[in-house]
């Protein structure tokens, strides 16, 4: 009766985790032990760390729904110690403060959401749960509030504010951040999976609200001055890109770019010190027609390719088209630097290499979704008209990049400035987390 | 001050007027920014004294100005307010390229452009219509803007200049590098897309005091308040104890006599930069062999601005007191087509991916694919940081090949030329016996994933890698027409002798030679010269690894120093110039075989071949001013690490290209960080002194010097540096005191 398998259930979904995880919590490991060389706070980070991962593993590990809850909450609660790693400076107090009531709000509506599913199929066990069907209004009211938890802990909008108030962590806390916990939300929609795909509309709603985290996370990413509250930004527009992903009803996409994007952030903030030093180079002069068509070719050819690559079939109209049409944008662009340095008589290298680069781009994810795929939790919905308008959104957005003017304006509309004002303020820390004078910080 | 009769009825007024002339705006404004220290930007971290507006006073009264203006742990919860605003609004104009969607209408400068924002900015205004209009009434210029919220404050013209001073005391990094923009930066190339005054940055935060804080006059109360209990003798007592144990080891440290005056003929000369970390190195390496070896500002007297050819960058590569007056272009030895189309195929692989980066749509996709990428190289940069860098240039190479530099220097005309190098040979004394093999070892050093990179180089050199300027002065003293012409000058130098030009990379101890077409005679040399400098790098990596708390054996140590500077995750890859403590002007047998523990800097001096003691002044006013700044940088990062430092390097957060500030947002972290000057988080490293510079000549000539240098009046005379006079023949030392005599120095 108390066998452990009655609390654990080591899956597909578990295996991954577990490997990112591990796989990131190596490296931070080895990096800090030269990075924190002198560090007085060096022994807490370490216990802290591994008692982080340790609860991870176990949360991804958890078919009981109390060990999934309470994994949940230490794994958040030392997440928001490590972030204090000097408890003396009263900005990090502050951060570690917002985190820790974004983190309580986030196990309030998991503890909800369980507590609904647990009464109403009369089951602790999660595999149990996802397989019964239960009355449609407490399946929703259940969807929404997991939906709710999983927003909490990805930061999507409007919960964001705590990970851009986040950066007063040391730059290993932040990667393995960007790379771990805020994945929590992409993997408890994935555990959860079943009961979303019982009422398609909430995934429509996630959906919805994806793409508006994904669009406001890249806006301000892109306005940032300083290279953390960058890369937090851009952490939000991506885990708003897996909300989508969830949207769609292709949750193993999902957890292939939660894994990915996490290795790549976590790469991004080690590195972080050397961004003075990155050169930046210009925006390129709006393409003429020509090029631009050309680009467009490459682009779709590299679609092409990724789709076949990542076994997506586009002529079948559904969800997996979205991805297919947006990597022929990824693709156009990509084609499209290439032809710029290039001349045009390199058209033949410029195709090949978006094909190529299309090709890589489908392995990446379909060596998740294969991984995932006896879970079962691919279900592409039907290609509707909401899906082709966000379409159109996005890709309207990468099109004003591209052919936006360099020179600079002089004078601007007024709703221009303003909208830049509130894009600014809206992207700013909490004002208790910023150390308005210096002699506040504490090393 | 002159009195006349008014009519009562205007008498109050009048006496408002009269107070405003007494006090012009404009002076006031001038006297607040003198107090503000320039801060340089990342790209070339330039050492200077964070009180060097303190300096026309006393030593001990410009520490408790400093504790009083910058030091404050506590300030108004409004001003704090204030400050957050602030530095919204600076982060995004002063942005030097990170931000892809930039601040619109920099162009209007500073405060035109903040003002039309921040009628949007309702986290500011609140949408509170009085202060909105108030906002769109406000006048054009700074100046009556600032004279306008004076009134609005209520803040009278006796206080004016104290008010605006704390309008920038109050966010030190900041007014700092404002400063550093409109008194140090190449204004052409800087302002030109985000200009800005003195007085905009004034008006501007005088703009946000009156809109979040109208009773911001109590601002005044607040600091004159904190002037009663400020205690400095603490401070100041640790630095004279460390001054008077590094005087003591520096007398015990001085040669008598010239042991090495019968030597006649050495197998080669190397001028290494006066900065402290050459001292070690040139010990080492006179062990080694027949050396002898001199001390010159790294830049080798060249005022030039460098341009590479293959990247089209150009830098000013001489101290910045110095205004460069050439343009030399550096192109590469071999192919210059080869490397040009190397360089350009790593910017295209940069800008590709750049695109995909920085836009809307496509990062989605890019991480995704770059993922797998990412994950692995990160893992083998954080456990094997050793084969990362191996497959790291690998596969440079295999993009770009390698290639040598040389400057045209057809581009300094030939008098110039001649001038240029008679003075540094002089200078620097050697301008007769001439070795086979002359080399000018620049310095730079190589750190990974380091903010800080900069501060590690040669300040000489404008805060860049020396080796230029050691190529230029070797080419030039290569040339025939030049020889030539030396020898009018009565430099004769023989034809088998051989210039060449090197760099010292101070993270590794590896000394770089840059050969050209070489006869067979110095060939054999240099071989010799390589060995030895390879031995002296041993000897030098096993010592300065030390200092790290790391014993080693020599072949290992070596290895170790390598690593640090290979290492993104490294935090303390060398010490720089921690330790600093004296400038020692004389010949080398001062000091020679004796450890001087890497903590001098050593300029090269003849006396008796100064006769009308030209040499001496400039190498006080110039080397030992830049001397001064460094070790002033170093003194107060220690002191005081947050108000005059960088904080520690694991919560910095790079903005705007520029600076570093700490976590989410903070002032401008102007100084050097924590690791630089920190064995911990609490147990310093460097030792908190003033310069102690000693000179071996007359004191005599010394003093008629300080006579005629108002600097160095200031620098002796307030205490700022302690001079130590070593007369020839005596074989006392002397120290100078403040009234300008001397006393005798046990």
């Amino acid at each position: 009766m108390l066998g452990i398998e009655n609390f654990f259930h080591i899956d597909q979904l578990t295996l991954i985790m577990m490997a990112l995880v591990s796989f990131v919590g190596l490296s931070i490991a080895s990096f800090s032990s030269r990075y924190l060389q002198g560090d007085t706070k060096r022994g807490t980070f370490y216990r802290n760390l591994i008692v982080l991962i340790l609860n991870v593993f176990i949360l991804s590990a958890a078919d009981h729904i109390l060990v999934l809850l309470f994994s949940w909450a230490f794994a958040n609660y030392f997440l928001s110690k490590l972030m204090l790693h000097k408890p003396a400076w009263k900005a990090a107090q502050e951060s570690s403060l917002l985190a820790q009531k974004n983190f309580l709000t986030g196990f309030i509506f998991l503890s909800a959401a369980l507590c609904i599913l647990c009464v109403n199929t009369g089951s602790f066990s999660i595999r149990h749960i996802n397989n019964e069907t239960i009355a449609s209004h407490w399946a929703i009211l259940s969807a929404a509030l997991i939906l709710l938890a999983a927003m909490t802990q990805s930061a999507l909008w409007p919960f964001h504010r705590w990970l851009l108030s986040s950066l007063n962590s040391p730059t290993p806390v932040s990667a393995i951040m960007h790379a771990g916990l805020i994945n929590g939300g992409g993997f408890i929609l994935t555990r959860f999976a079943p009961i979303f795909f019982n009422e398609p509309f909430i995934l429509d709603i996630l959906f919805i609200l994806g793409v508006v985290t994904a669009l406001l996370g890249t806006l301000w990413k892109l306005m940032q001055s300083d290279v953390k509250r960058m890369l937090a930004c851009s952490t939000m527009g991506q885990m708003g890109f897996m909300l989508a992903q969830c949207g769609l009803g292709l949750f193993p996409a999902a957890v292939a770019h939660l894994c990915w994007h996490g290795l790549f952030k976590a790469y991004l903030f080690l590195s972080s010190s050397s961004r003075a030093q990155e050169k930046r180079f210009d925006l390129d002069a709006p393409p003429s027609l020509k090029y631009f068509c050309s680009s467009l070719l490459c682009g779709l050819m590299g679609a092409y390719m990724f789709a076949t690559v990542s076994e997506k079939v586009p002529l079948r109209l559904d969800t997996n088209l979205f991805l297919i049409l947006l990597a022929a944008i990824a693709g156009t662009q990509f084609a499209l630097s290439l032809l710029r340095s290039y001349s045009f008589v390199r058209f033949p290298f410029v195709l090949i290499a978006t094909m190529l680069a299309g090709s890589l781009y489908g392995f990446s994810v379909e060596s998740i979704e294969r991984l995932l795929a006896p879970l079962d939790i691919s279900r592409p919905q039907t290609f509707s008209a909401l899906h082709i308008f966000t379409y159109f959104f996005l890709l309207s957005a990468w099109l004003a990049v591209v052919f936006s003017h360099q020179e600079k304006q002089n004078t601007y509309p007024s709703w221009v400035l303003k909208f830049y004002v509130r894009m600014l303020n809206a992207s700013q820390a909490h004002s208790k987390t910023i150390t308005a004078n210096r002699n506040q910080y504490q090393s | 001050m002159e009195v006349k009769t008014h009519s009562p009825f205007a008498e109050q007024f009048e006496q408002k007027r009269k107070a405003c002339d007494s006090y012009p705006l404009d002076q006031s404004i001038a006297n607040s920014w003198s107090k503000i220290a320039p801060f340089w930007p990342l790209k070339n971290l330039i050492a200077v004294n964070p009180l060097a507006g303190f300096e026309n006073l006393s030593f001990e009264d410009a520490l408790k100005e400093g504790n009083a203006y910058f030091q404050q742990k506590d300030i108004p919860s409004e001003m704090e307010a204030i400050n957050r605003e602030s530095l919204k609004w600076l982060q995004v104009f002063f942005d030097e390229g990170q931000a892809t969607i930039p601040m619109p209408i920099r162009e209007q400068g500073f405060l035109q452009s903040t003002l039309s924002l921040l009628r949007y900015d309702t986290q500011i205004h609140q949408n509170d219509n009085k202060k909105i209009y108030w906002l769109e009434t406000l006048p054009t210029s700074a100046e009556e803007i600032i004279r306008e919220a004076f009134l609005f404050l209520g803040i009278c013209s006796s206080d004016q200049e104290l008010f605006l001073t704390l309008m920038l005391s109050t966010l030190p990094g900041w007014a700092a590098y404002i400063q550093y923009k409109i008194n140090w930066s190449n204004q052409e190339q800087e302002l030109s897309f985000n200009p800005v005054s003195h007085s905009d940055y004034l008006a501007f935060r005088l703009i946000l005091t009156s809109l979040i804080w109208p009773e911001a006059k109590d601002l005044l109360t607040w600091h004159k308040k904190l002037r009663e209990n400020i205690e400095i003798d603490a401070t100041y007592q640790k630095i004279l104890e460390h001054e008077s144990q590094h005087q003591k080891q520096l007398l015990s440290n001085l040669n008598k006599e010239n042991a090495d005056k019968l030597r006649e003929k050495t197998d080669a000369q190397l001028v290494f930069c006066i900065d402290v970390r050459s001292e070690p190195f040139r010990r080492a390496l006179e062990a080694e062999g027949n050396y002898e070896t001199f001390g010159f500002a790294g830049f080798f007297g060249m005022p030039i601005s460098v341009t590479d050819l293959v990247t089209g960058e150009s830098h000013d590569s001489c101290p910045v007191l110095i205004k460069p007056n050439y343009q030399v272009s550096e192109s590469p030895v071999c192919s210059s087509k080869s490397a040009q189309n190397g360089q350009r195929r790593v910017q295209r692989i940069k800008k590709l991916y750049q695109s995909l980066k920085y836009t809307f749509t496509t990062p989605f996709s890019l991480v995704e694919t770059m993922g797998v990428a990412s994950g692995l190289w990160m893992a083998l940069k954080c456990l094997s940081p050793k084969y990362a860098t191996a497959i790291e240039s690998r596969v440079r190479k295999l993009i770009q090949s390698d290639y040598m530099l040389s400057p045209n220097i057809d581009q300094i005309p030939l008098d110039q030329q001649v001038k240029l190098s008679a003075q540094a040979l002089k200078s620097m004394g050697l301008n007769k016996k001439f070795a086979p093999l002359v080399v000018f070892c620049g310095h730079g050093s190589s750190t990974q994933n380091n903010a800080y990179a900069t501060s590690l180089d040669c300040g000489a050199c404008g805060g860049h890698h020396g080796a230029p300027n050691a190529r230029v002065l070797a080419k030039i003293l290569n040339s025939k027409p030049v020889r030539k012409a030396l020898k009018k000058e009565g430099i004769v130098i023989p034809k088998d002798t051989f210039f060449l030009a090197a760099e010292h990379n101070t993270t590794t101890d590896e000394v770089e030679i840059y050969e050209e077409e070489l006869s067979p005679a110095h060939t054999a040399h240099i071989t010799f010269l390589k060995e030895d400098l390879e031995k002296a790098r041993n000897t030098n990596t096993t010592w300065r690894n030390q200092t790290l708390g790391i014993t080693a054996k020599p072949e290992k140590a070596k290895n170790l120093s390598l690593l640090r500077s290979q290492d993104w995750a490294q935090i303390r890859p060398e010490w720089g110039l921690a330790k600093n403590a004296s400038f020692i002007v004389g010949p080398r047998w001062l000091t020679k075989g004796k450890n001087l523990g890497g903590r001098s800097f050593l300029h090269s001096y003849e006396w008796q071949e100064d006769l009308d003691g030209s040499i001496l002044a400039s190498i006080l006013t110039a080397p030992m001013v830049v001397a001064q700044w460094i070790n002033a940088q170093y003194l107060f990062s220690t002191l005081d690490n947050i108000a005059f430092g960088g904080g520690s390097k694991t919560t910095q957060n790079i903005v705007g290209k520029l600076g570093v500030m700490q976590g989410n947002a903070s002032d401008l972290m102007s100084g050097l960080p924590l690791q630089s000057v920190y064995k911990n988080d609490l147990e310093a490293y460097h030792e908190p002194n003033r310069l102690n510079v000693l000179i071996h000549a007359p004191q005599s000539r010394i003093e008629q010097i300080i006579q005629e240098q108002s600097i160095l009046q200031k620098l002796f005379g307030n205490g700022w540096v302690t001079l130590i006079a070593y007369p020839p023949s005596t074989n006392e030392a002397f120290i100078l005191k403040r009234d300008f005599t001397w006393s005798k120095l046990h």
